[in-house]
């Protein structure tokens, strides 16, 4: 009986340890130490407060000596993070990474990119930006898919002046702070509420649900879409639910007890978002002739979303970034490497991370040097063409933000384009389904009406 | 009588409790039994384990995880083969791997070399787990599978039941193919296992180990043949209910995280070695899971609160019974 009783213990421990791995954000302390000196001059004393570096940074000032330039790269590769945006990121970084060491590296160095998984985990987001700046001595880095790793992220940052960009996470406070380290080419939450707003109103849409994440950037991004909805005069209800979980069953049911929704926005990301949407279309709540359904935008990597969710033909998803049609060439000779990897076009993700990599490139070479001052200047002057578009950051230190724009504009990417494809054929590949809105790019006249053929 | 497909129908669609309706009471509470019946299932392997051999297995998610791959890949391989075969499969797979595992590491456990063996049982069944889950990882990858749905269901429309290929609806009320021949399955192989450890002289070999290895031993039972007997069926039974699931939840190396914890809630609530306890432990986590989702007053936290609804069932039975509902041995 006290055997029994051990094990009982020390399984409910387990538990409550493996239930404990998914409690909330933990706020992250920065620690600045301010030195107090004292100063004499020609008997004149004075009292001069200076903040100190953080001690074990190491990352190179100069270039002198140094071998190759290192930078550091942050990805989701588990669980609950959303391996499949992380190993897209991955690869685009890594194509990045070969184009530009053939054309001579950075500074006449080889690039030397060092990968982080941070599994969506704001604790392992800061643990990585701690392993790049005292032991990996990293120039800069680039990356990140998860908000919930990168607010964390962006102290660590700050703390240690290391010229950061971000490739595809969605907080708007990440930039919104603005510190003077970071950087943003993906669409912020604010941004991408807006479009999916304006996308819910061309629709006619009266009630719309809302399934989130609840993570740094499922829970800002529901509230900045139920706002914009509001504004529009849409009504919508929002359900929670954690990164990993797998029975929508209930929750499911319980959204058709209530009315019938025109249209259901899932922002959950990764794996999880397969989940919900194959149960819901299984159970006949999305899509149907009634309720439109709008994808997580995972949906655009089709091989994983038709094993997945084998009935989710008619969804739509968004695709922020540019489609087959609207390439540039840097984008097609970005797709043709990638293509060799995964046999899609990139999807919104990918391009990001590999434009992140070539901007930041591109800026260390304009800088001339590893300083992080002249990194962070030369970020701010970018102006250069992306698989995205033209890439600049309109608003830094030399233009700051006017009281009229959002925080989050500081050093972030103005136009990224956000827009809706619908898949319409079962199995369709990503690059044959339809661009819905916004109209300018319609390939097939709009929504396809459920059960219907373009 | 031709009435009565109307009544029922009506009762169930027109009746109101507090402010849900009935059928939305209904349908909760079924799925949570549907689902319920696959946490027994894997609960039952789990206190199978414990009951003869004395330890927990921390590995009992991977096999739940690896029952899963296999029918995937056998599934993906032999797209005609019956998909009950390719659940018998991963039977077979996941009782192999685990009374190899058994005969290697846990027995030196049971034949006394072993100075702490319940620290040494724990370590060794997380080391498994870890090996497993990476070795998958890199066999594998990461990225999400899932098996087709098993049978497509006839279509038709018999009073309150109507079916098309992907869906039963009773009385309108949805379930999903896939999930309905999860639960059946798992329904099926709890009978399975019950009848054998009751019925067959294996199984009553089993029982007389679990109440006493020397008496056992004395009477002719091998008592370390019955470990690896145990230790194989209850990976068996992990394998088998991640096999009835390939076809419902996206499937990835650590799929089987959840499905553990949950089976440790289970088997604690149910009491620790007893058969009916982690059946019916399964059922009421399942259903209480169910019913606290579709309850709970926040619509928007219903279900990211979702494991907790189980584990205050949990807490509160412990209080009133610290040894579980059950709280026998097999």
């Amino acid at each position: 009986m006290h055997r029994k009783i051990l094990w009982a213990l020390a399984i409910t421990a387990v538990a409550l340890l493996a239930g404990a791995c998914t409690t909330p954000t933990p706020e992250t302390i920065i620690e600045q130490v301010v030195v107090t000196e004292i100063v004499e001059v020609e008997g004149e004393t004075t009292i001069v407060e200076v903040t100190a570096e953080p001690t074990g940074k190491c990352s190179p000032t100069d270039v002198a000596g140094l071998e190759e330039i290192k930078i550091g790269v942050t990805v989701p590769l588990s669980a609950p993070g959303s391996v499949t945006g992380g190993r897209a990121m991955q690869t685009a970084i890594n194509i990045a990474v070969d184009e530009v060491n053939a054309g001579g590296g950075v500074l006449g160095l080889p690039v030397d990119v060092v990968f982080y998984d941070t599994s969506a985990l704001p604790e392992r987001g800061t643990a990585a930006m701690e392993y790049f700046a005292t032991q990996e001595c990293v120039v800069a880095v680039v990356g990140e898919y998860h908000s919930a790793a990168g607010v964390a992220m962006k102290e660590i940052s700050n703390k240690y002046h290391i010229p950061t960009v971000f490739s595809e996470t969605w907080n708007d406070t990440i930039t919104g702070v603005g510190y003077p380290e970071v950087f943003r080419v993906a669409p912020t939450s604010s941004i991408v509420a807006e479009a999916d707003a304006n996308f819910i109103e061309s629709l006619g849409a009266e009630f719309v649900v809302i399934m989130t994440e609840s993570t740094d950037y499922g829970i800002p991004a529901a509230e900045a879409t139920t706002e914009k909805l509001a504004e529009r005069g849409i009504e919508s209800e929002t359900y929670q639910a954690d990164l990993g979980t797998q029975d929508f069953a209930s929750v499911i049911a319980r959204i058709q007890e209530g009315p019938t929704p025109d249209v259901v926005l899932v922002l959950v990301t990764g794996e999880t978002s397969y989940n919900f949407e194959q149960q819901a279309a299984e159970a006949g709540l999305m899509p149907t002739a009634d309720t439109v359904c709008i994808a997580n935008q995972v949906a655009a990597n089709s091989n994983d979303y038709w094993t997945n969710v084998p009935d989710g033909n008619y969804c739509t998803f968004r695709q922020v970034g540019l489609v087959p049609s609207l390439a540039n060439d840097v984008t097609k000779a970005f797709e043709a490497e990638y293509r060799k990897h995964f046999d899609t076009f990139p999807e919104s993700y990918a391009l990001e991370a590999y434009d992140s990599l070539r901007l930041m490139a591109d800026a260390i070479n304009r800088a001339g040097s590893v300083d992080a001052d002249a990194i962070i200047t030369a970020l701010e002057a970018t102006d250069i063409e992306g698989a995205l578009g033209r890439l600049y950051f309109p608003y830094g230190s030399d233009n700051p933000v006017p009281d009229d724009m959002p925080d989050y504009m500081w050093h972030q990417w103005p136009d990224p384009a956000v827009l809706f494809l619908q898949y319409f054929e079962d199995g369709q590949s990503r690059d044959d389904a339809a661009v819905v809105y916004p109209e300018t790019y319609w390939t097939h006249g709009g929504i396809v009406p459920f059960g219907a053929t373009p | 009588m031709g009435r009565r497909p109307d009544f029922l129908q009506g009762l169930i669609m027109d009746c109101q409790i507090f402010d849900f309706s009935c059928e939305f009471l209904v349908r909760l509470i079924l799925n949570g039994l549907l689902i319920g019946s696959i946490y027994a299932l894997m609960a039952l392997g789990l206190t199978l384990i414990f009951s003869i051999l004395g330890i927990v297995s921390f590995a009992h998610g991977v096999m739940y995880m690896i029952g899963g791959y296999v029918v995937y890949f056998i599934l993906l391989t032999y797209g005609n083969l019956n998909p009950l075969l390719a659940i018998l499969a991963a039977g077979i797979v996941t009782f192999i791997i685990g009374s190899i595992f058994e005969r290697l590491f846990l027995q030196p456990m049971a034949k006394g070399k072993i100075e702490r063996p319940v620290e040494y049982a724990i370590l060794v069944t997380f080391g498994l787990a870890f090996f497993l889950e990476y070795t998958v990882i890199g066999i594998i990858g990461p990225f999400p599978k899932k098996a087709a749905r098993f049978f497509d269901l006839p279509e038709l429309e018999v009073g309150i039941v109507e079916t098309t290929s992907a869906t039963l609806r009773l009385a309108d009320i949805p379930f999903p193919a896939s999930r309905l021949t999860a639960g059946l399955i798992a329904l099926i192989l709890i009978i399975i296992t019950i009848a054998f450890i009751y019925k067959t002289w294996t199984g009553r070999g089993l029982q007389a180990v679990s109440q006493d290895r020397q008496a056992a031993a004395v009477a002719g039972i091998n008592p370390l043949n019955m470990n690896t007997l145990a230790f194989g069926l209850g990976n068996l039974l992990a394998g088998m209910s991640g096999a009835v699931l390939v076809t419902v939840f996206s499937w990835v190396p650590w799929v089987g995280t959840a499905a553990a914890s949950k089976s440790f809630v289970i088997i604690v609530l149910g009491g620790m070695g007893s058969l009916p306890g982690a059946l019916v432990g399964g059922l009421i986590i399942g259903v209480v899971e169910s019913l606290g989702t579709g309850l709970f007053p926040d619509p928007n936290r219903a279900l990211a609160y979702k494991d907790a609804y189980g584990l205050i069932i949990f807490a509160l039975v412990l209080l009133i019974r610290p040894t579980g509902l059950f709280g026998r041995e097999l």
